[in-house]
């Protein structure tokens, strides 16, 4: 059951929410939505719900268009960030509640809903909570009851809206272990928005990459990690260090210095080169390649080290590797050293980037 | 001072040296507001009793069940049986589309919901007999069809409606506000239509509120006196209410009978406030509970 997205637009007053968004989602895939704050993500999931009215363009469910259907017809389940449980009912009543609004012929029997909600509640692995309230729920807890009582209806789309947003870090990290393997069992088109780019790449089939309202970038987790294809997708998936200068003969020229940028790179006068902090090899000061700096402060979190250092013209760079690494290179601070990256990627510098 | 930030709540508060008072002060204040308390609210509803009953228990029986006051009783009873339904209806449809849609005039219409506080009932009641009354705008065409509201029971009825009419949503509002609209919109997406997504989510959300602004909006129906006494036109055993009952025995000089249906009121006020006192505890907690969900959710 996938989902298009055609040409999308909405504006909230003078504020451009989304712009000419089209997306596709195939069949059975977990997709992320993914972007700063304010980007749009939440109102597009909001409008393939039928949640949000679209300005402009077209919702397709399953190939028909849903646009102008309302929301209880789309039959789509959709995960609220704060749960949004009925709070005055049970657990069991709750998750029993779309079955029990539907019209009496398709209402299922209360044998029938009992059943189904049990299973429910075995496959969110909280069936011993069937009496509870909500409120003696813990949020991660919460959260696996308000997704049981979304998949209870039997949705063609599961959406999620920053799932994870409220919970802290440890359960955060089970939960979406868990509804990676959650999805790998059942198999429901689901789109989840976050706004956490490690979730998305830890969760996620496929990756949609939005700003200010537009699509900038569709892609697996690898590559839209790899292969960015705008200063902004590469900056927003995690820190990057900017090395300006200009490409000539497949080298990015930085001051004296010319690091190889591979032969397809076309000549540009003013570039940016883009590396991540673990794309660097430190060599010792005396090798004949890569950018001369020295070492201000090395800080170390669980096994990795990470390592400011300052250029030459004053600039800091950061650096990650493994502390066993850099015990084996007898590295410290003030110690100068030769940086060397392993994959730079270079864009065209633009007028007014940040 | 430091204890009672660390520990907020805890009994110690009132103990700290540092914010106690002296012996003299706390006695004086308390004197003096107990005395307050004495003069200006027991007394006079010790006195509406005393006087009701000064004459014994039979004389008072008696007056109760002469055929004015009896009328005068039915008559309170049926406006407020007809008022509290509807201002119910309107309170709760008004406090829903203001807590839960954002439309234009949004805040045109809060005022207007407080209108019939900020008015004083007399005009109220003038407002009423302006339209309706026999020199009023729709006057000459309810006299031709034979439709009676000024010195009638719709009259009644109308000023009633409008003087109680804030109760049930000035209530509701603040409460629905907190709650926020993620259930209705959960309800709606699982397929739940309009009246289910008002009975199953909604109308359990709100229920402790509402009963306690009904509790408010029928004390106020039945005691209302100032815009009644202007539509009412005061036909004994017709369109006497229980206050304007009350004024006309006491003009009278009936004080024993004025106090009797006096005293009857006032009951009405103590048993409200008993029920006041415990729906408000509920609703107390509904709307905290309301506030810490949206707190805890948010604040993470």
């Amino acid at each position: 059951m996938g989902i298009a997205i055609r040409n999308i637009s909405k504006h909230f007053g003078a504020f451009r929410a989304l712009d000419d968004v089209s997306i596709d989602i195939p069949s059975g895939e977990l997709v992320a939505l993914l972007g700063p704050s304010g980007c749009g993500k939440t109102t597009l999931l909001r409008i393939i719900a039928g949640l949000e009215h679209a300005d402009a363009g077209s919702i397709l469910l399953d190939g028909e268009d849903a646009s102008s259907q309302h929301v209880r017809e789309r039959n789509v389940g959709f995960v609220f960030q704060h749960y949004a449980l009925f709070r005055h009912m049970t657990v069991f009543e709750n998750v029993a509640f779309g079955l029990r609004v539907k019209p009496r012929k398709e209402r299922p029997s209360s044998a029938e809903i009992r059943k189904r909600v049990y299973r429910l509640l075995e496959l969110v692995q909280l069936d011993w909570l069937a009496d509870r309230y909500p409120s003696q729920l813990s949020g991660g807890q919460r959260q696996r009851i308000a997704l049981a009582r979304a998949l209870a209806v039997e949705p063609r789309v599961l959406l999620l809206d920053e799932p994870f947003g409220a919970l802290d870090a440890k359960v955060r990290k089970e939960l979406r272990r868990w509804l990676r393997r959650l999805h790998d069992e059942i198999h429901v088109t689901s789109v989840f928005v976050t706004h956490d780019q490690e979730e998305a790449l830890e969760v996620a089939d496929r990756v949609v990459l939005l700003n200010k309202g537009q699509v900038e970038q569709i892609g697996s987790p690898d590559e839209i990690y790899d292969h960015p294809n705008s200063p902004f997708v590469a900056g927003f998936l995690g820190s990057v260090n900017l090395f300006h200068g200009r490409v000539e003969d497949g080298h990015l020229h930085v001051g004296e210095h010319a690091l190889p940028v591979g032969e397809g790179q076309g000549a540009l006068d003013e570039a940016v080169g883009y590396v991540r902090p673990h794309e660097f090899d430190l060599l010792p000061a005396t090798a004949d390649s890569g950018i001369p700096a020295k070492i201000e402060r090395v800080i170390s979190v669980g096994p990795v080290a990470q390592i400011e250092l300052t250029r030459e013209d004053g600039e800091l760079i950061e650096v990650e590797v493994y502390r066993d690494a850099l015990d084996e290179l007898g590295l410290r601070e003030g110690d100068r050293v030769s940086l060397r990256p392993r994959a730079i990627r270079v864009f065209r510098k633009e007028p007014l980037a940040a | 001072m430091s204890a009672s930030i660390a520990l907020p709540g805890a009994t110690d508060r009132y103990e700290a040296p540092s914010t106690r008072e002296p012996l003299w002060v706390k006695v004086t204040l308390i004197t003096l507001a107990l005395s307050f308390f004495a003069v200006f609210l027991l007394l006079p509803l010790g006195t509406v009793f005393a006087e009701a009953l000064r004459k014994g228990w039979g004389t008072y029986l008696t007056v109760l069940v002469e055929p004015d006051a009896l009328a005068s009783i039915r008559l309170t009873l049926l406006v407020a049986a007809i008022a509290v339904p509807l201002n119910l209806v309107f309170g709760v449809a008004a406090a829903w589309a203001i807590a839960k849609f954002e439309f234009p005039g949004k805040r045109l219409l809060i005022t207007f919901i407080d209108l019939p506080f900020s008015v004083s009932p007399v005009i109220s009641g003038l407002i009423y007999v302006l339209m309706f009354g026999a020199q009023g705008w729709f006057g000459p065409w309810l006299a031709e069809h034979d439709v009676k509201i000024i010195f009638a029971v719709p009259g009644i009825v109308l000023a009633t409606v409008f003087v109680t009419f804030p109760f049930v949503a000035r209530e509701l509002i603040p409460l629905m506000e907190a709650q926020g609209t993620e259930e209705e919109e959960a309800a709606v997406v699982l397929g739940a239509s309009g009246w289910q997504v008002f009975w199953h989510t909604t109308l359990p959300n709100i229920k402790w509120g509402l009963l306690y602004g009904v509790i408010l909006c029928n004390a106020r129906a039945m005691g209302e006196f100032g815009a009644v006494s202007v539509v009412s036109g005061h036909i004994r055993g017709k369109t006497n209410t229980m206050p304007l009952h009350v004024e006309i025995l006491y003009n009278e000089y009936n004080y024993a009978a004025a106090f009797a249906v006096a005293s009857l009121l006032a009951l009405l006020a103590l048993v409200t406030l008993g029920l006041k006192a415990l729906v408000e505890r509920q609703a107390n907690r509904q709307r905290r509970e309301a506030l810490r969900e949206r707190a805890e959710s948010s604040g993470e």
